[in-house]
């Protein structure tokens, strides 16, 4: 026994990110306050985070966040945090991307509002405004169904009178449904970009999912004045607040199991420490292969679960600070898709290897939301792709910074494309993360932040309908990017308050069976 | 009207086809558990979070300095850069202290056969660990640490390949790696060059000397000036190392990089200052906090005499130790023997990150990492901030 923890609590969550800290508010709203909250790193909320070097503050992850709304009319994520008491300094992100491919003499900004983003598009590819609109509304309909269907069930009839759109695009992928309206390519390819935020070719990835996506940007985001973890740091002080336990540097190493119920964990300090629920932040692929006491308490069914299902990607990113404000430097937005194509399959096909330089980029120029992330005179910028993690996995530690150091050398030349303004020499400072990086700091498998990917064999739809399936062990929730709603700094809310709306059923449930 | 895909039926049928997919392909696939991640794995290699450092040579390289050559028990030793450092944790009478030291020894020597890495200690007078390592470590002896740890190091994509090093005492340590990797290293032929501007009192406290000439005759891409500070008859560099010397061995658009004493950082950067270098030229190791805190801008002098009391709280458990004003907080924690992992030493790197419940604290605004929210919603670098009054803090329990 240690005298730093209790010997029982009613819950314990493994890892304080995003997830399980909107998995303990969620259940601190419901009466459950008796919650120890173990994190394996010294800050919260797992990749919402940032660092410090000589000075400089830097982002390390967050490019924009989801469904919060403005203050008087607040979307889903950010109606969770006011009700609970987080007050977060949201600075609006000015416009939704810029699309900029030389090849195709694309170079354009597409705000948020869907009507004026269908005329932005009509300016580059004239007598398309109809049919973007209409794609549009087509995915908010089916963002609204999604929103409503994931915590209202109802039957399959009732669905298709009330929710029709959403029901007839779910098995389809998004080049499927998107092809029925008969765009010009050039429109196609200004309506493609975001998909680096789902990490699936358009041929694989569910309509649903972009519909969702789509839907979601297009009506604007957000960042934090004190980086995202401003909002990490918010939610846990509630979360404390609200009377939790919530410790750093406690790394879980077990899941204890008997009887195919959870009722404790160990960390590797060595504290054995139990509960009633066990809600992990660690991927299933790790818990039901390495994490659970005895394995042989893992159902055969968990393997074939997490074996069946691939991955989402990895991330590799440049982050820099430059001397000089951004128009200095060459840049005029915040965020902006370059490259040599918007061909999703192109793009896979060249982030499938490591020798091809990456013919796709996202760039953040953070000055545009957050123009108090750097002193006034300097620009602060990321470069970020999201790649299948494969050909990582045969990355030697030899030969790791000599790699990380190209990749980011030629991301940044894929850069300068779009800046036409050689920064590099103003360049004051530069952190290259890789999926080691990610694997490194949060211990996420295989540096995946995605989860699983979200494709026509792997559908969220089917995800939800197999809820009861995918469960394997009494009192043993998940919370991460690997849940339902899947991936994404605003999906992982969602899914931590899935965990918990889990746990709460399950105690109802136990209760009246008493 | 709503949408048409491929016909009504197909269309309708998608929740159910898509189920069916799901499922179909879970149960067609392997039921071998699959415990492997290889990208942990290497993460791991880079980054180990313990390693057993077995001494397996101990040699002077000055009148005052030793230099400590340490292999590791399991055999790997991960690469690292010129400029980073190792972290001990020392177990001495009862408290584990965290110490960091920058690698004498090149990236190279880690690799190939007989791995290993350095660190160099000088001591010309009495300071504790220094006085540890020189009292009690011996050849064959297991200590604990890991490395690398810093963001100081020569890169690449940022830095000039024309860089003058500043070095004062000791603070030599990391540019002998440096200058090592270049001459025989995986920096060799790389086009950089390097002139080290190295400040010593005298011939006979040059730390590493005859290491760092060997380099210089082999290697024409590196070059070594010996500024002396109190040997008359010195026939090179004689002084500081003042704006004059700085400038005649400068070159335009050079990186400087500096490792010394907290003195010489004050004086070289207001130098480098006044020459008008911008401050990504000049990239500078963790300053080590002066033994005399009073010696910190900005410091309320005249409070350093206080002692106060920490509450120091670990998960539900509560203890309350005594603190001098004059020392850092983590140091209080160490006298105590209560554990506290910090790294840098300086307030830079957040590794002894913790909350300040109640209570101030001077926190040096040299090498200040605090994240902006850390700072407005009270949270702390305990290595390097100082008591003034009594405080109540959490820490990680460790």
């Amino acid at each position: 026994m240690s005298k730093y923890f209790k010997d029982h609590y009613d819950v314990i969550i493994i890892g304080g990110a995003l997830a399980g800290m909107s998995c303990a508010l969620q259940l601190q709203a419901k009466g459950v306050k008796d919650i120890l909250i173990l994190e394996k790193h010294n800050l919260p909320g797992g990749l919402a985070t940032d660092y410090v070097r000589n000075g400089f503050e830097i982002e390390a992850t967050l490019h924009e966040m989801m469904s919060i709304g403005t203050k008087e009319n607040r979307l889903k994520v950010g109606q969770f945090f006011d009700d609970m008491g987080v007050d977060i300094d949201w600075l609006p992100v000015p416009e939704c991307y810029r699309v900029a491919l030389p090849n195709s003499g694309i170079d354009k900004i597409l705000h948020d509002g869907y009507e004026r983003m269908a005329r932005e598009i009509d300016e580059v590819v004239p007598g398309t405004f109809e049919k973007v609109h209409e794609l549009m509304l087509l995915c908010r309909r089916v963002y609204d169904s999604m929103n409503i269907l994931s915590v209202t069930p109802m039957s399959k009839v009732q669905m298709l009178m009330k929710h029709p759109d959403f029901v007839k695009t779910v098995g389809y992928s998004a080049t499927e449904v998107i092809n029925t309206f008969g765009l010009p390519k050039k429109a196609v390819e200004m309506l493609t970009p975001y998909w680096i935020y789902v990490g699936n070719r358009m041929d694989d990835l569910p309509f649903t999912i972009y519909a969702f996506l789509m839907a979601d940007y297009f009506t604007g985001s957000y960042v934090c004045r004190g980086f995202s973890h401003e909002m990490s740091m918010k939610m846990e002080r509630k979360v404390e607040e609200n009377g939790a336990q919530f410790e750093f540097k406690q790394e879980v190493e077990k899941i204890l199991v008997k009887d195919g119920k959870v009722y404790g964990v160990r960390t590797k300090r060595g504290d054995e420490i139990h509960a009633d629920y066990v809600v992990s932040g660690a991927y299933p692929n790790k818990v039901y292969t390495q994490m659970i006491e005895p394995l042989s308490e893992v159902p055969e069914g968990a393997i074939k679960m997490i074996n069946g299902r691939k991955l989402a990607v990895v991330p590799v990113s440049v982050m820099m600070v430059i001397e000089g404000t951004p128009e200095e430097n060459g840049f005029t937005n915040y965020s902006t898709f370059s490259g040599e194509t918007m061909d999703t399959n192109e793009i896979w096909r060249n982030n499938e290897n490591l020798t091809e330089p990456y013919n796709y980029i996202t760039t953040i120029c953070l000055n545009y939301a957050n123009p108090g992330c750097v002193p006034e005179g300097f620009t602060q910028l990321s470069i970020t792709n999201l790649v299948p993690s494969a050909p990582f996995e045969s990355v030697t530690e030899e030969e790791y910074h000599d790699l990380k150091r190209r990749l980011a050398s030629e991301m940044i030349e894929e850069c300068l494309k779009i800046t036409k303004v050689d920064f590099r020499k103003r360049i004051c400072e530069i952190e290259i993360s890789t999926p080691m990086t990610i694997a490194h700091y949060v211990g996420a498998w295989k540096g995946n932040i995605y989860g699983f990917s979200h494709s026509l064999s792997d559908h969220a739809v089917a995800r939800l309908g197999m809820k009861e399936e995918d469960h394997f062990i009494d009192g043993l929730e998940f919370a991460g990017a690997f849940g339902m709603s899947g991936d994404g700094m605003g999906p992982q809310i969602t899914n931590g308050r899935a965990a918990a709306k889990a746990i709460l059923e399950d105690k109802e449930k136990k209760e009246a069976a008493k | 009207m709503s949408i048409k895909v491929k016909g009504f039926l197909k269309d309708v049928g998608g929740a159910s086809r898509v189920t069916e997919l799901r499922r179909e392909s879970i149960a067609n696939a392997s039921s071998v558990p699959d415990p492997k991640d290889p990208i942990r794995e290497v993460a791991d290699l880079l980054h180990p979070e313990s390693m057993k450092l077995r001494v397996a040579e101990i040699r002077d390289t000055s009148k005052y300095a030793k230099t400590f050559r340490f292999e590791s028990v399991d055999g790997h030793i991960p690469v690292f850069q010129s400029g980073q450092y190792a972290n001990f944790r020392l177990e001495i009478g009862g408290s584990t202290l965290t110490r960091p030291y920058s690698i004498s020894s090149a990236p190279y020597e880690a690799r190939g056969e007989k791995p290993f890495f350095e660190i160099t200690i000088r001591r010309n007078r009495p300071y504790f660990v220094p006085d540890w390592f020189f009292a009690n470590v011996k050849v064959g002896d297991v200590l604990e640490g890991a490395l690398p740890f810093g963001t100081w190091y020569w890169e690449p994509l940022r830095d000039s390949k024309e860089i003058v090093a500043l070095a004062g005492g000791v603070g030599i340590t990391p540019f002998h790696s440096l200058a090592k990797e270049i001459a025989y290293g995986k920096l060799k032929g790389k086009g950089l060059k390097l002139t080290v501007l190295y400040g010593s009192v005298k011939q006979d406290d040059i730390v590493l000397k005859d290491e760092l000439d060997a380099i210089e005759r082999d290697c024409p891409d590196v070059r070594i000036v010996h500024v002396l500070s109190d040997e008359p008859d010195w026939p090179g560099e004689k002084g500081f190392v003042t704006r004059e010397i700085i400038e005649k061995y400068s070159t335009p658009d050079c990186t400087y990089m500096f490792c010394g004493p907290f003195p010489m950082y004050t004086l070289v950067k207001k130098t480098l200052g006044e020459m008008g270098v911008p401050d990504r030229r000049f990239r500078h190791d963790a300053i080590n906090n002066p033994a005399d805190v009073t010696l910190l801008p900005g410091y309320p002098k005249g409070r350093e005499t206080e002692t106060h009391k920490i509450t120091v709280c670990r998960g539900i458990a509560k203890d309350v130790i005594d603190a001098s004003a004059k020392e850092p907080v983590a140091v209080a924690l160490e006298r105590a023997g209560i554990k506290i992992d910090t790294h840098c030493r300086n307030g830079e790197c957040g590794f002894c990150r913790s909350q300040l419940i109640s209570g101030d604290v001077f926190v040096s605004p040299i090498g200040d990492g605090r994240r902006l929210m850390d700072r407005e919603m009270g949270w702390f670098h305990p290595c390097s901030a100082w008591p003034l009054s009594d405080l109540t803090i959490r820490i990680p329990i460790l």
